[in-house]
């Protein structure tokens, strides 16, 4: 297998093996309150389906298949459906949905959390047939990313101000106003550096 | 487009990797207020500052080059497409700043050969046509990507037309009459000239060329010999295509195998110097060329075949064709399935009219057979009337070959490519 083959393989399988940890991330413990059953069901079908389609992304679909027999039909239009749904998406709602349905664990959450973009991040590589190395320039971006998400943890081990729901809510709107300027800032930064 | 640069609006839009990081941000923000646990906004970060550092610049507008190697090929043969994309301003990091890919969506009637896509500001690509005719060469998507791939613009360019001329059968050799015009050429005639033949000695007359002189025949006889040569003369040859009836698979139906002797046929007779017509017999009417010469000749007579169905001479017969269009004396070599009965009448009537025809028949399919016995008894009656066609034919005095497109033109052709053709009303 020569090495052009073999990293988007590659990619592929770690991609695979991304999502899964993400699922038994975020199922654990098992719980069988409201909808998390369906969340996981969800979630290990999105993962699943996600890595079929990686599977076949390499096999040409023809356009004209009206004069094809009947189970080469039938496998074009499997690829073709398995091509479709936005599997990866999927699988990061009900994710993170699952989560939610946990008690509040704000270090698992912020792990799960950066499974995830590290399992976006592997799928677009086995997508686009691309090495890791071309993530270098996103390196600074990412380690900034990474300190938010601690900070995002560490707000939600913060004990509130005072008990009710508007100081929770205090909490998550002051987290997305730093993530929001962070995101404003960024830009200029990396462009002046660039 | 003209194969030179175009430029194209690009749309651009969210590549499915930004997609992807849009969902988990969104999702990470949505759920963080609503169950109000800050953490989740902090899972939304990184996807969200990539979203919001990957923005830049993206031009509204590029330039496309898109050059085809040749605007006229032959069946089967491959044709280079040379792919440049460039800009300015804010397009001018295409190449540099944005990947660009390349896919090639051919048109009806032309194959990609190897992959239809490509990567690079600049590359190949490489199609061929299926079979002659006017071929769009179909259109082609430029699409541009960040550095990050988070954004992809789209842009289409529409290819230029390619004239694919039918592929020339195999044919070396060539139908000649034994009665030539008297227009220096490159075919032996029977009279005494110029040429390079040798043909005879006769006795020496006052006058001869001291260089003609044969010593050995000389010396046998006792008095002066000198050798004789044949002259060498041109004919005019004219090429008529049958294109009223197209039967057959495509690809060796009856006009591909017409056009494709028609094309070989002017090939040989141009190579050797004879000025070569062409007429395309179709419903409703004919289109022709007066003979000419020289190799520009052998275009001009295949874009008049492709080109049949156009011109002034639509509704034209052969009886109103002007004396160019078939000179007298001339050579006809006729390609048809025989299947229409007024063509038929058309070469009975110009047989009768003095020229020399020289019929292949191209047809190379039957009806289909059915087990019904109407249907068999039909097919039989068909077989008949085929047979009744080319026995009148022959009956004419007109020569009449099959060529089935698979072997060479020259073993059909080969019993009139050995000795003369007798002209019509001559006998030897």
């Amino acid at each position: 297998m020569t090495r052009a083959v073999r990293t988007p393989v590659a990619t592929g399988v770690a991609a695979t093996l991304l999502g899964a940890a993400a699922a038994v991330w975020c199922a654990v413990p098992v719980i069988s309150k409201g909808w998390a059953g369906f969340a996981l069901f969800v979630v290990i079908g999105c993962v699943i389906a996600s890595a079929v389609r990686l599977a076949v992304a390499w096999i040409p679909l023809s356009d004209d298949t009206f004069l094809l027999p009947g189970p080469i039909r039938a496998w074009l239009t499997f690829l073709r459906v398995v091509r479709l749904p936005p599997w990866e998406e999927g699988a990061v709602i009900a994710a993170l949905a699952l989560e939610a349905l946990h008690p509040a664990r704000p270090w698992h959450t912020a792990v799960l959390g950066a499974v995830l973009t590290a399992y976006l991040l592997t799928v677009h590589l086995a997508d686009s047939g691309a090495p890791a190395s071309t993530l270098s320039p996103q390196v600074p971006v990412l380690a900034a990313g990474a300190c938010l998400l601690a900070l995002g943890a560490g707000a939600g081990m913060l004990p509130a101000i005072a008990p009710g729901p508007g100081s929770a809510l205090l909490r998550v709107v002051a987290a997305i106003a730093v993530i929001v300027a962070a995101g404003l800032v960024l830009p200029h930064i990396s462009t002046r550096r660039g | 487009m003209p194969g030179g640069n175009t430029d194209v609006a690009v749309r651009w839009r969210l590549s499915r990797h930004a997609r992807r990081l849009l969902t988990l941000a969104l999702a990470g923000i949505f759920i963080a207020t609503v169950s109000r646990r800050p953490e989740f906004a902090g899972a939304a970060a990184p996807a969200l500052l990539l979203l919001a550092a990957g923005r830049g610049s993206r031009p509204a507008e590029i330039s496309v080059a898109a050059r085809p190697s040749t605007r006229r090929a032959f069946e089967g043969e491959t044709v280079t497409l040379t792919v440049a994309a460039a800009g300015a301003g804010a397009a001018a990091g295409v190449g540099a700043e944005y990947g660009v890919r390349w896919t090639l969506h051919p048109g009806r009637g032309v194959d990609p050969v190897g992959s239809p896509t490509a990567d690079g500001a600049a590359t190949t690509l490489a199609v061929t046509p299926e079979r002659w005719g006017r071929r769009e060469l179909g259109s082609l998507e430029v699409v541009l990507r960040d550095r990050w791939r988070l954004t992809e613009g789209h842009a289409w360019v529409n290819l230029p037309r390619l004239d694919c001329y039918p592929r020339p059968a195999q044919l070396d050799t060539e139908v000649v009459l034994t009665r030539l015009p008297n227009r220096l050429g490159e075919h032996a005639a029977r009279t005494w000239g110029d040429g390079t033949e040798f043909s005879g000695v006769r006795e020496y007359v006052p006058g001869d060329r001291q260089r003609s002189i044969n010593w050995p025949a000389s010396t046998r006889r006792g008095r002066l010999q000198v050798n004789m040569f044949a002259a060498e003369r041109s004919q005019d040859v004219v090429l008529l295509a049958d294109a009223t009836s197209d039967v057959g698979e495509p690809g060796s139906s009856a006009l591909d195998l017409a056009l494709r002797g028609a094309a070989a046929a002017a090939r040989v007779y141009l190579d050797k110097r004879d000025r070569v017509g062409v007429i395309t017999y179709q419903w409703g009417g004919a289109g022709w060329l007066a003979p000419g010469l020289g190799k520009r000749q052998l275009y001009k007579i295949i874009d008049t075949m492709l080109a049949s169905d156009a011109g002034w001479a639509r509704g034209a017969a052969f009886r109103r064709l002007p004396r160019a269009a078939l000179p007298p004396g001339a050579l006809v070599i006729v390609f048809s399935p025989l299947l229409d009965q007024r063509f038929v009448e058309a070469l009975r009537d110009m047989r009768e009219r003095g020229f020399t025809i020289f019929v292949v028949d191209v047809l190379t399919v039957d009806p289909p057979a059915r087990p019904r016995v109407v249907d068999r008894l039909a097919r039989r009656v068909w077989r008949m009337e085929q047979q009744a066609i080319r026995f009148s034919l022959r009956e004419l005095g007109i020569p009449l070959v099959h060529w089935d497109g698979v072997a060479p033109l020259d073993l059909p052709l080969a019993p009139y490519t050995r000795r003369p053709l007798v002209p019509a009303g001559h006998r030897r």
